[in-house]
């Protein structure tokens, strides 16, 4: 194994891009359909509304190599998203600042964003139940929270700014859409590609992040060369939940609201998905942050062409089901 | 904790006694022989649970319906679907209801415990969604009460196809809800609508699920796709909000008008306040169930159901209305959640 051998660099560079390559021809495929697909601001379009989806994937992609899985995402983004409205209405009330109401809203869902992932380690690690169960359990649990507390109903931001973090982004003087205004880099995207970023380097470049692929690999091995398996678990939900509080900010941001029954909802198939594509093994121990960033980009463009082609609404599913593996066999031939 | 077991208990010893009773219902229990007034009726209220904002109104209104009629006891269940609508009410029936107010998750699953439940005796007042009858037989709800789903494609198209003549727009968008029958009927007969007027374009029919974020996703990418677009029919409030939002990032504000449905407060207010976008909507009201849960409570409360039943009417459609500026006011409620 020599790893500057032609034939191994070709095989790193396959693996590496395997997702990507199935992106870069579902691109190239549905542009030369479609003339309206391959317009800048579409892509842009894309990329912003994929990325509430797409941060919650980014901590679901370490939760998978490290083994487990995390299907209360969806359901924490809707509870974590409730509360914060509600803090951020009663103190931007009682203090009549919006700016202390919209800090206190963004403190609940970052703060509470890890309590509740801690929460699901605490029950796998110690309660040593099935991640698959646990977050089940608390899917149901959290969901049921917001939805007592909503009556099932919206929960509405009664601070008007608050809309600007969702909707807002830098516009792209340089960038024209196809009426010719500037294009708008959303701050979604931002914070999209930043935590993605993080992400990945905290996974690659860290001792954490080492002890996450170990753990994964072999948990049992893991503990015998001294890897703190409990304490790692513990900090890969909390870093899972503390995405979903990222999420639920501008989530509620960008609608101004929370809908206690539907906001995240399919979050966790969808997240789970752009992980698989994205090369993450489901037994833990291998896959990338990047990868799942591309995995989410291809379910956007999936979702999006179903739309630009005109597909009839029915068969909708079948046409994201078929793509969706296709995409899986095209990473897998290239890891082999 | 022990609250709780003493609760559980309790519950279950209510269960074992009524069942008891439906046993052997030729020897009737020496309570049950006691002055009627004594007894309160048991009536059930099983709906779908809150999954977007129209369903969310119906159990603010069943809860408001339920309250206001203290004569009879309640027993309130909310189902994701059609099972555990059934197992709903199945237990139920344990706990020995006379009567049942049902909006079904879907028609066809539930019928045949609803049937089952009718041969028992038990009054049923459906809502909304019909079950199937069969043509030799009975029916099998004893009232039933629905809103007009055809007429609210009708009315709202027929609206927004006038509009679209008078102003010389052409280009229109659907955007329709969860794949259902409900929707379905509301989309053909808007379709047909639009079908007699043949200077309308339909550009593009897409889901929306009846949900703000897929409104909002849907329709940035009809806008991206279709360069001038005139008019959407958006046929519900949530996807409406969601299409508007879009709408304005793009600021197309100036090019099209939207019209949404089934009254939510604040699209009401829109009309009422002449909003420039949003020239109408359509009623659907959720209180609807209210209407049902009334009735039962009046049919069961004098112990004179066989009376009652002899006048009540045997099939409702409530009709919907379309709110305009000039309507609005009576159909708002701020007080509602939906």
């Amino acid at each position: 194994m020599n790893p500057a051998s032609p034939r191994s660099l070709l095989l790193t560079v396959l693996t590496r891009t395997g997702p990507l390559l199935a992106l870069i021809l579902l691109v190239a495929i549905v542009s030369a359909l479609s003339p309206d697909f391959r317009k800048t601001e579409n892509f842009f379009n894309i990329a912003n509304q994929m990325s509430f989806v797409g941060i919650v994937a980014i901590g679901m992609t370490w939760v998978i190599i490290l083994g487990g899985i995390d299907l209360s995402v969806g359901s924490m983004v809707a509870l974590l998203g409730g509360l914060g409205i509600y803090a951020m209405n009663a103190v931007a009330e009682r203090s009549g600042s919006p700016a202390w109401g919209i800090a206190a809203g963004a403190a609940i869902m970052l703060l509470g964003g890890p309590i509740l992932g801690a929460v699901n380690g605490m029950v796998v690690i110690w309660g040593r139940v099935a991640p698959f169960i646990v977050t089940v359990a608390t899917m149901a649990a959290f969901r049921s929270i917001i939805m007592y507390n909503a009556e099932g109903s919206e929960i509405r931001s009664a601070v008007s700014s608050f809309a600007d973090l969702g909707s807002g982004g830098f516009k792209l003087e340089f960038l024209h859409s196809s009426r010719g205004l500037p294009i708008l880099l959303g701050f979604p995207t931002l914070f999209f590609l930043g935590a993605a970023l993080v992400g990945e380097l905290l996974l690659k470049k860290t001792v954490l992040g080492r002890r996450v692929y170990a753990t994964g690999d072999n948990p049992i091995a893991a503990r015998y060369a001294g890897v703190p398996v409990n304490r790692v678990t513990m900090i890969v939900y909390a870093l899972s939940g503390l995405t979903c509080g990222l999420s639920a900010l501008l989530n509620s941001s960008r609608l101004n609201s929370i809908a206690s029954s539907s906001t995240g909802q399919m979050y966790e198939l969808d997240a789970i998905a752009a992980v698989v594509i994205g090369g993450t093994s489901m037994t833990g121990g291998k896959g990338s942050v990047l990868g799942t960033v591309v995995g989410v980009l291809l379910l956007g463009v999936i979702s999006n062409m179903l739309t630009m082609l005109g597909i009839p609404n029915y068969i909708q599913g079948l046409v994201k089901g078929c793509i969706i593996i296709g995409a899986v066999l095209i990473q897998r031939t290239q890891q082999r | 904790m022990l609250k709780l077991a003493s609760i559980v208990v309790g519950l279950s010893l209510l269960a074992a006694n009524h069942s008891l009773a439906l046993v052997e219902p030729a020897a009737p229990a020496p309570e049950a022989a006691q002055p009627a007034k004594a007894k309160k009726p048991k009536i059930g209220v099983s709906v779908p649970a809150a999954d977007h904002g129209w369903t969310a109104g119906i159990g603010y209104w069943a809860k408001k319906a339920m309250e206001l009629h203290p004569e009879c006891d309640w027993v309130y269940a909310t189902a994701s679907g059609p099972e555990k609508q059934i197992a709903d009410v199945e237990d139920m029936m344990t706990k020995g209801i006379d009567a049942l107010v049902i909006l079904a998750t879907e028609s066809a699953p539930l019928t045949p415990t609803a049937k089952r439940i009718h041969d028992q005796g038990i009054l049923i007042v459906n809502v909304d969604r019909g079950f199937i009858n069969q043509e030799d037989e009975p029916a099998i709800a004893d009232i039933f009460l629905e809103g007009d789903n055809k007429a609210f494609g009708c009315k709202s198209a027929q609206f927004v196809a006038e509009k679209m003549k008078k102003e010389n727009r052409t280009n229109l968008v659907i955007l329709t809800g969860i794949p259902c029958t409900v929707d379905t009927d509301r989309v053909t007969a808007a379709k047909e609508v639009f079908a007699q007027y043949p200077e309308i374009k339909i550009l593009d029919t897409q889901a929306a699920h009846w949900n703000r974020q897929k409104g909002l996703e849907v329709m940035q990418t009809l806008l991206t796709k279709h360069k001038k677009i005139d008019a959407v029919w958006a046929q519900d409030d949530d996807i409406l909000l969601g299409a508007m939002q879009a709408i304005k990032e793009a600021g197309r504000e100036q090019e099209m008008f939207i019209v949404g449905g089934a009254g939510m407060k604040d699209v009401v207010k829109m009309v009422m306040e002449n909003h420039p976008m949003v020239p109408a909507n359509i009623t659907y009201p959720p209180s609807m169930i209210a209407t049902g849960i009334h009735m039962a409570a009046s049919a069961m409360r004098d112990g004179k159901k066989a009376e009652v039943l002899q006048f009540m009417p045997k099939h409702l459609m409530m009709d919907v209305e379309l709110v305009t500026p000039q309507n609005a006011k009576q159909y708002y409620f701020p007080d509602s959640i939906y």
